[in-house]
């Protein structure tokens, strides 16, 4: 189980100070996939990123209730490859010698397969599209057979075709290994799609909590998904009470 | 190999010469024809004195360059490590850059005398900096976003300096090797005409006090070779141990 309790992350942007997440209190439990939906500059990346522990939080604090180490797989937002290794050398960069060579030949293999880029194993960054860059770095989180996987917007340079397919197997992986998944998008479909819990995020707030019970895989055209889309939408675009008030400066700028 | 254009420029350059030196608009004395000069290195070479000459200049390139980069890639690593110590030195580092090492030379004489080691010294001043540079701005510039992803993996320190940093910082270390190589021979050069008894330098001095203007083009001519040729070492090991480099190289012209 990993648990936030009021946290909140601010930065400082020249002499202001930026809020990029303001008292979240969330409860993950063990082998659940939750959904993380929100606009634009709303605080997913960051929340992941005090997740993944890349980053200290302001206020607040985390916890993990389990006990011993925890293997922790991130996709980022971009690719992030490393560009003097090879597709191969990418997927297997976080293995590092803690496995004999076949069995990471192996596991990258078989992680390469998943994501469909079986034949590109020997190919460099630089000649990878966008998508097939974002489809490494899903490969070499999932090689690393993570009990928390953190996914950052992973699919937002995918082809629907592709997308529908990784959504299915990201699904099926979790069906069969029951990690612990938060997956950030800004797709409210996608959020409905994968997520058991959707949360929805605004101006670093939580401001909704949708519960999704259906089961997987779900097809996006039912009646049922649409009522979840609907009713997050309607949470997200509505003011907010919770959500902060507008900054003087935006005020004003109204006022007059 | 070298590619048939280029081949063609050179000769071009070559003719250039000759008809220049053949026309008697320029006297011989001052520019003696290329048959002149090969005649010459021809006749250098066969004496063994050329031989000599540039054993004695390699050799102090080889060691000063050697020394230079045990001196500069510590001190460059260290820098990076402690923010402090870097602001703390930086600035008189800053100083010293601009000072030519030629401007040194004074010094490294009544300090080093005018043996082997004035030389080396010379070299090391004149390649530290470009080596020392090269190495810094490398880590500097390493993208945090790529450290993030060994952060994740659980990397400690020291994987984090050796599977992320150092291979980022490659293509500026490269940049920084290749043209402290350039630097170190150019600075040899210069100090071997103003303080020495051996090497091309001296080689090329003496024959002017001798008015042999055509052993002076024909150490010229060495001195350019030999330059080309360490460089074509340096590239030709990079591109078959960093093959994915070979783009980041053209910027260490200098
Ligand atoms: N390192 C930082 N320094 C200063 N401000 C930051 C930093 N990181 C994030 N922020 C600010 O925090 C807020 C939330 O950013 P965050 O990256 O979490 O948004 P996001 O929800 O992931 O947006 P997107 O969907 O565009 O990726 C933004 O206002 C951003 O400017
Ligand atoms: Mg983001």
């Amino acid at each position: 189980m990993l648990e936030a309790h009021h946290l909140g992350k601010s930065y400082r942007l020249g002499d202001n100070e930026v809020t990029a997440l303001a008292d979240v209190s969330l409860t993950f439990p063990r082998g659940s996939i939750t959904t993380i939906v929100g606009r634009s500059g709303c605080g997913k990346t960051t929340l992941l990123r005090l997740l993944a522990g890349l980053e200290q939080p302001s206020s607040g604090e985390l916890r993990r209730s389990e006990g011993g180490p925890q293997r922790i797989g991130v996709v980022f937002q971009e690719a992030r490859l490393m560009p003097w290794l090879d597709v191969a050398g990418n997927v297997a960069f976080g293995l590092r010698r803690r496995l004999p060579p076949e069995a990471i030949a192996e596991r990258s293999r078989a992680a390469l397969d998943m994501v469909g880029l079986s034949a590109f194993a020997e190919a460099m960054p630089g000649q990878l599209s966008g998508g097939m860059a974002q489809r490494v770095a899903i490969a070499r989180a999932l090689v690393m057979e993570p009990d928390l996987l953190l996914l950052d917007e992973p699919f937002a340079a995918l082809d629907a075709f592709t997308r529908r397919a990784m959504q299915n197997e990201l699904i099926a992986i979790w069906q069969r290994k029951r990690p612990t998944i938060v997956f950030v998008t800004h797709d409210v479909e996608e959020a409905v799609l994968l997520g058991e819990h959707v949360l929805e995020l605004e101006r670093g707030r939580v401001v909704g909590h949708e519960p999704v019970a259906l089961p997987f895989p779900r097809d996006p055209t039912t009646a049922e998904v649409n009522d979840h889309r609907r009713r997050i939408l309607a949470k997200l675009t509505a003011p907010s009470p919770a959500s902060a008030p507008l900054p003087e400066a935006a005020a004003n700028a109204i006022a007059t | 190999m070298p590619r048939l254009s280029t081949l063609a420029v050179f000769l071009a350059a070559l003719a250039l010469w000759h008809l220049a030196s053949n026309s008697g608009l320029v006297s011989t004395f001052l520019l003696p024809s290329p048959r002149t000069v090969f005649e010459t290195l021809i006749e250098l070479a066969g004496s063994g004195v050329l031989a000599k000459h540039t054993l004695v200049s390699l050799r102090r390139v080889v060691s000063g360059y050697l020394l230079a980069i045990a001196i500069a890639v510590p001190c460059a690593a260290l820098f990076s490590l402690t923010p402090a110590l870097r602001r703390l030195i930086e600035p008189l580092l800053e100083f010293l850059r601009q000072v030519p090492p030629l401007a040194m030379m004074p010094l490294l004489i009544l300090w080093l005398g005018i043996g082997e080691a004035q030389k080396i010294g010379i070299i090391v001043l004149s390649c530290f900096f470009p080596i020392f540079l090269g190495v810094r701005g490398g880590i500097a510039a390493v993208d945090r976003k790529l450290i993030d992803v060994g952060t994740v993996c659980g990397f400690s320190r020291s994987e984090i300096m050796l599977r992320i940093v150092l291979p980022s910082a490659l293509p500026a270390i490269v940049v920084g090797l290749r043209i402290g190589l350039g630097y170190s021979w150019r600075a040899l050069v210069g100090a071997e005409l103003i303080a020495s008894s051996a090497g091309l330098g001296y080689m090329i001095v003496d024959a002017e006090n001798l008015a042999r203007t055509d052993i002076v083009l024909a150490g010229i001519l060495v001195i350019g070779v030999l330059g080309l040729i360490t460089d074509h070492l340096l590239r030709d090991l990079i591109q078959r141990k960093a093959p994915w480099l070979a783009g980041d190289l053209e910027m260490a012209r200098a």
